[in-house]
């Protein structure tokens, strides 16, 4: 099993990748849930949620405060596994066609494919450089120039290498908000993984820095799958290609972006959006 | 519309209710106290009680303690005036001859037994030991002309020295009745002072004896060395017999020296001060009570104390860090609830019942198990004394480890939950996020809560008392990690000991005050530098 998830890992998002050159494959659904239902303990956070995810897009996920959200994106990476006693009571969730549910999955190799991005902006504190290089080097990589490398890239990458190329050995936590959020951004890149979910990445920070990381957002979207978790609705409609509407635990709808913004089926949706309740 | 404006009437009274308001007169005080101002007052006098009460502690101690020093000095001064010192030169040549005599004993000792397992009766085996014993018996005679005029000199030196104190008794005698205003009587007591120096000359008087009699002495060992033959020993023996013998030539050589001091050696050279001083910290003799000579050095105890310590932190702050990773990291909810009380019960155990269970049962085993054949070739084994460093030091980790898993898993607990997610959510394994992120960013509180377990174990009195052998020497370091199973004494354990034996205001009173400042240096010194480290670590997690 581990095996197997871990070469399909391996090829397939390079497949996906083949996008860089070509058009993004959207038609091919990078996250699949089926009738999920989650719990914490007795109780049950998430009910029967089914929805697919595109590759190479951004997918916001919306609704108000403890619906869920925060629950279905840690599920992804199994994040979940290090609070006790929560468990997947029905249904899968199958990342490139593997089921992730599995207790014989392999966690340490999934999370390596499914980076996060939390909420609290939460470098290590160690240098900027350690903090980028940490995930490459605990999967054991001591050449200095790769990670020199890889540190570089993954800067450029989350546009932070410009402000801190001369401060790299300094700690990350001397840095701005918004500045150490993207130095977590980057530190999810180094890794390369082919999905990077995002748990409110802005909410602590100011407009500027939230412009900056959005502006991030839309770059990375060319070469990883995004899952945001957002309060902002326009941040929602900025950002996103696709958006899901969570409510008590249950997908009231999810769609289009512009779709669930100018024209949503569901009343509920409609007035969360408009801002009646919420 | 100037109806609508309140007038100015109203305003005032408006005002003062705004004012009464703010002031809240009504507000319910006790002695014009409000609930907040007592509250406030009750807890700032707690603490103002505890800095009291830490204050006086150290002035009492620093009162009872600082005289030591005088007397001390005056102590060191009359070892010198009395000719103490002068007859030590010889008794430490009496007495290296003991040692050196103590260890052929030891040696024939072993040679008959190694007879009697080859199947010699006991006949036989005195029979073989014949010639070595000719050596043996020669060797342990030379020294009875020495000894007899150290013994002489040693009574001669102690008259001179009770002269002085019957001098000093009589004294305070005259002071105390002149004080009770009984002066015709203070009048008729006679305080005649010691003249050293002539007394000394009669001391000194005796050096010629002493050197003829030196003569002899080494001539005779000379001899008793030849008595020994070729091969007194079998083989294996042999070694250390001639090994022996050279100890014996080195110490031949070392009389000329002994002359000489004792020949450059005067009453008068005076004593500075700070000698009381480094005397103290640095001596390596603790003696007291005894009819020669007392000396309060604080080495042997504070050694034991050290080397005490050093165990118990080698057992217990593996254990405790490890138990604080485990139960914070890897325990499930159920196991948490089941060895975090557990640990911490231990801490609730009486030390005075951990040093019973010491005696009567880890001695035992520790040293049943050092006794076991397949065991000796560790170092130090078997050990001699079931009471020793090794015993009290494993009943003090015991003690020790509830302080450490306390503080350890607070700190590892009051790193940020997020970092540990970070770390994970990277694909880290749990080894790795607790050696890279959790060590690190809880090192500081780690570490403050190993100086904080020392503090407990430095400061632990019944444990080592019961259990620690309380032998006032410093453990031979020579003998590598067999001097962990050396018996020592401690500077808590001597105090408990010793202070309720001694006569308030005597020097040797004031010297276990003393032990009592350097005790509480340490701790205070060892509590500062862990808040400092924590501290410093509360602004690096930021
Ligand atoms: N660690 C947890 N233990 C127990 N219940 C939790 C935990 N985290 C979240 N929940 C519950 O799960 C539900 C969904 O929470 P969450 O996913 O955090 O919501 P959101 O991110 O949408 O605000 C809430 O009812 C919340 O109380
Ligand atoms: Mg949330």
């Amino acid at each position: 099993m581990n095996a197997t998830f871990e070469t399909r890992m391996d090829t397939l998002p390079q497949a996906a990748r083949g996008s860089q050159q070509g058009a993004p494959d959207t038609s091919d659904p990078m996250i699949e849930i089926d009738h999920l239902d989650f719990y914490y303990g007795a109780n049950h956070a998430l009910r029967d949620i089914s929805l697919q995810i595109p590759g190479h897009q951004v997918t916001a996920f919306i609704g108000p405060s403890g619906c869920g959200k925060s629950t279905l994106l840690r599920c992804f990476n199994r994040m979940n596994d290090l609070i006790e006693g929560t468990r997947i009571g029905n249904g899968q969730i199958r990342i490139h066609g593997i089921d992730i549910s599995d207790p014989a999955v392999d966690t340490i190799a999934l999370r390596r494919q499914v980076g996060m991005v939390f909420q609290k902006s939460n470098p290590f504190p160690k240098s900027i450089y350690e903090n980028i290089a940490y995930g490459l080097q605990i999967q054991g990589v001591r050449d200095r120039r790769r990670l020199d490398e890889v540190v570089e890239k993954s800067l450029r990458g989350a546009a932070l290498w410009d402000e801190v190329k001369d401060r790299l050995h300094t700690s990350a936590l001397g840095l701005s908000g918004g500045q150490q959020q993207r130095v977590c951004i980057a530190r999810a890149i180094a890794v390369e993984p082919s999905i990077i979910l995002m748990d409110e990445p802005c909410s602590a920070l100011d407009p500027i820095a939230t412009a900056k990381v959005e502006e991030l957002i839309h770059e990375l979207k060319k070469n990883y799958t995004i899952v945001i978790v957002t309060h902002n609705m326009q941040q929602a409609g900025r950002c996103s290609d696709m958006t899901a509407f969570f409510y008590l635990g249950q997908l009231i709808e999810m769609g289009k972006t512009e779709k669930i913004f100018t024209n949503p089926v569901q009343k509920q949706t409609e007035d969360y959006i408009s801002g009646r309740f919420g | 519309m100037p109806a609508t404006y309140p007038d100015s009437a109203q305003l005032k009274g408006r005002d003062r209710k705004i004012s009464e308001a703010l002031l809240n007169k009504k507000r319910f005080r006790v002695l014009g106290l409000t609930p907040d101002d007592v509250i406030k007052y009750f807890f700032q006098g707690n603490a103002a009680v505890a800095i009291l009460v830490l204050v006086l502690i150290m002035v009492f101690l620093l009162r009872e303690g600082a005289g030591f020093f005088g007397q001390n000095l005056r102590n060191l001064r009359i070892y010198r005036l009395a000719g103490l010192e002068y007859v030590d030169f010889i008794k430490r040549e009496v007495e290296a001859h003991t040692e050196l005599t103590r260890a052929a004993n030891a040696l024939r000792m072993r040679q008959f037994d190694a007879y009697l397992k080859e199947g010699k009766t006991i006949e036989e085996a005195n029979e073989a030991l014949a010639q070595y014993d000719l050596f043996a018996t020669a060797f342990g005679d030379t020294v009875n002309e020495v000894r007899s005029i150290a013994s002489d000199m040693t009574e001669a030196a102690v008259a001179i020295k009770e002269k002085e104190q019957i001098y000093r008794d009589t004294l305070e005698q005259k002071a105390m009745l002149l004080r009770a205003g009984r002066s015709a009587e203070a009048e008729a007591v006679v305080a005649s002072s010691v003249d050293f120096k002539s007394e000394v000359e009669a001391l000194k008087a005796m050096q010629p004896a002493f050197l003829a009699a030196n003569v002899e002495f080494a001539s005779k060992i000379k001899a008793a060395l030849a008595l020994g033959g070729r091969e007194p020993l079998q083989a294996p023996y042999m070694g250390p017999f001639n090994q022996l013998k050279k100890h014996a030539e080195t110490y031949l050589n070392s009389f000329a020296s002994v002359e000489a001091q004792m020949a450059r050696w005067t009453n008068d050279q005076p004593i500075p001060w700070y000698e009381s001083v480094t005397a103290f910290l640095f001596g390596r003799e603790w003696l007291t009570a005894s009819f020669w000579q007392d000396w309060y050095g604080v080495i042997p105890l504070f050694v034991g104390s050290l080397l005490v310590s050093a165990i118990a932190l080698a057992i217990a702050v593996p254990l405790g860090v490890a138990g604080a990773i485990y139960v914070s990291e890897i325990a499930s909810a159920a196991e948490k609830g089941i060895i975090k009380p557990y640990i911490e019960f231990i801490s609730a155990i009486p030390s005075v019942v951990l040093g019973f269970f010491g005696v009567a049962v880890l001695g035992q085993c520790l040293r049943a198990v050092s006794q076991t054949p397949w065991l000796s070739w560790f170092p130090g084994f078997p050990m001699s004394e079931r009471l020793n460093s090794l015993t009290a030091g494993c009943l003090l980790a015991f003690m020790a480890i509830p302080t450490i898993f306390s503080l350890a898993e607070d700190a590892l607990n009051n790193v940020p939950r997020h970092f540990k997610e970070a770390s994970y959510a990277l694909g880290a394994t749990r080894f790795q996020t607790i050696v890279r992120i959790l060590m690190p960013a809880s090192l500081s509180g780690i570490i403050s809560a190993i100086l904080l377990g020392f503090g407990r174990v430095i400061g632990e009195t019944m444990v080592v008392l019961l259990c620690a052998g309380n032998r006032i020497a410093i453990p031979d370091f020579t003998q590598g990690i067999g001097a962990f199973f050396q018996p020592v004494h401690t500077m808590t354990g001597i105090i408990a000991q010793e202070m309720g034996e001694v006569v308030p205001g005597s020097i040797h009173y004031r010297a276990l005050f003393m032990v009592g400042i350097v005790l509480f240096i340490i701790a205070l010194g060892v509590n500062f530098l862990a808040q400092r480290i924590v501290k410093r670590y509360r602004i690096s997690i930021g």
